[in-house]
């Protein structure tokens, strides 16, 4: 399934209102779970946590891709946040990070879980589209932006 | 093999689509007297690229590299196993690197007449990167491509080869 389809308006949330990266990453792992992808929050969130403490997923331009693995999901979840302010999530070039792309997948399901980082590395070289993106102010614009004709 | 079709190659990447494929692949090969094939591609190219882009840290990208053969191994065991049980003898290969590129290589090498792939996905962006990995594979192979739809039909298709 690309990544396309699994951005959803109960996936989105805009504007993020946490401050610090652990705080952003349990917002966004509510976020699946108000949305019904999730039940076990602090499994996810120690999942995330844990691969956050191997490397930042804080990209350029204001990116940043929190991902793991847990058999907390049966399938390739996502959840989209937008943080018009930015917060400093150890990124590479520095800056603040505005954009979040949170993945999480189970165990066994790589392949799907590789192609939408992909698809997210890939749509992320777009400045333009990263641009209009953190813009976005409602779930529904966001939803928009990714499957408009 | 005097038909027009005497080899056919499957696309398998795990998805419940591209099984459905085997299936479909394994009627029309019963049909038609064609050699069938089975391809899965371990994506090393997506690996690199994520690696490239920092999404991957080097440990990660190899503990994924490993999911993914065993992802190769478990699935075209599975679509070993659909053949076997309507008797037809399937070629079974995992290869590594761009899935488009691969499949196009092995179509062009073994001089595949059909390639089967599985049902695309419904919602399109207008944007050129959202293609998936067998969209671009079906744009690009030299033979003519055939897309599997309907589940339900297939299944019923599979289940009455005797």
């Amino acid at each position: 399934m690309a990544l396309v389809d699994l951005i959803r308006p109960e996936v989105v949330k805009v504007p993020l209102v946490s401050t610090t990266k652990p705080e952003l990453i349990r917002e966004l792992v509510e976020v699946l779970r108000d949305a019904g992808k999730i039940s076990d929050v602090d499994l996810v969130y120690d999942a995330l946590m844990k691969r956050e403490s191997l490397g930042s997923t804080g990209l350029e331009q204001g990116i940043a891709v929190p991902h793991a693995k847990t058999p907390a999901v049966n399938s390739l979840t996502v959840a989209l946040g937008i943080s018009p302010k930015g917060i400093d999530f150890q990124a590479i070039d520095g800056e603040l990070s505005k954009l979040f792309f949170l993945l999480v997948a189970p165990p066994g399901q790589s392949g799907p879980h590789i192609e939408a980082l992909a698809d997210i590395a890939r749509i992320t070289k777009s400045q333009a589209f990263c641009r209009t993106l953190a813009s976005a102010t409602t779930p529904a614009e966001v939803v928009e932006l990714f499957t408009e004709d | 093999m005097n038909g027009p079709i005497k080899k056919i190659l499957v696309y398998v990447d795990g998805t419940e689509g591209s099984i459905t494929a085997a299936q479909y692949a394994v009627v029309l090969s019963r049909a038609v007297r064609a050699e069938l094939s089975a391809l899965y591609v371990i994506n090393t190219r997506a690996l690199d690229d994520l690696l490239k882009a920092r999404i991957f840290i080097k440990a990660e990208e190899e503990e994924y590299k490993q999911d993914l053969e065993a992802d190769a191994g478990r699935y075209l065991n599975h679509v070993r196993s659909l053949a076997r049980k309507k008797g037809l003898a399937i070629e079974a290969v995992s290869v590594s690197g761009s899935v488009r590129q691969e499949i196009k290589s092995y179509v062009q090498a073994h001089d595949i007449d059909l390639l089967i792939i599985g049902e695309l996905s419904h919602v399109r962006s207008r944007r050129d990167e959202f293609y998936n990995e067998a969209e671009r594979a079906m744009r690009s192979v030299s033979c003519s491509v055939l897309i599997v739809k309907d589940e339900d039909q297939v299944w019923e298709l599979y289940d009455a080869l005797t």
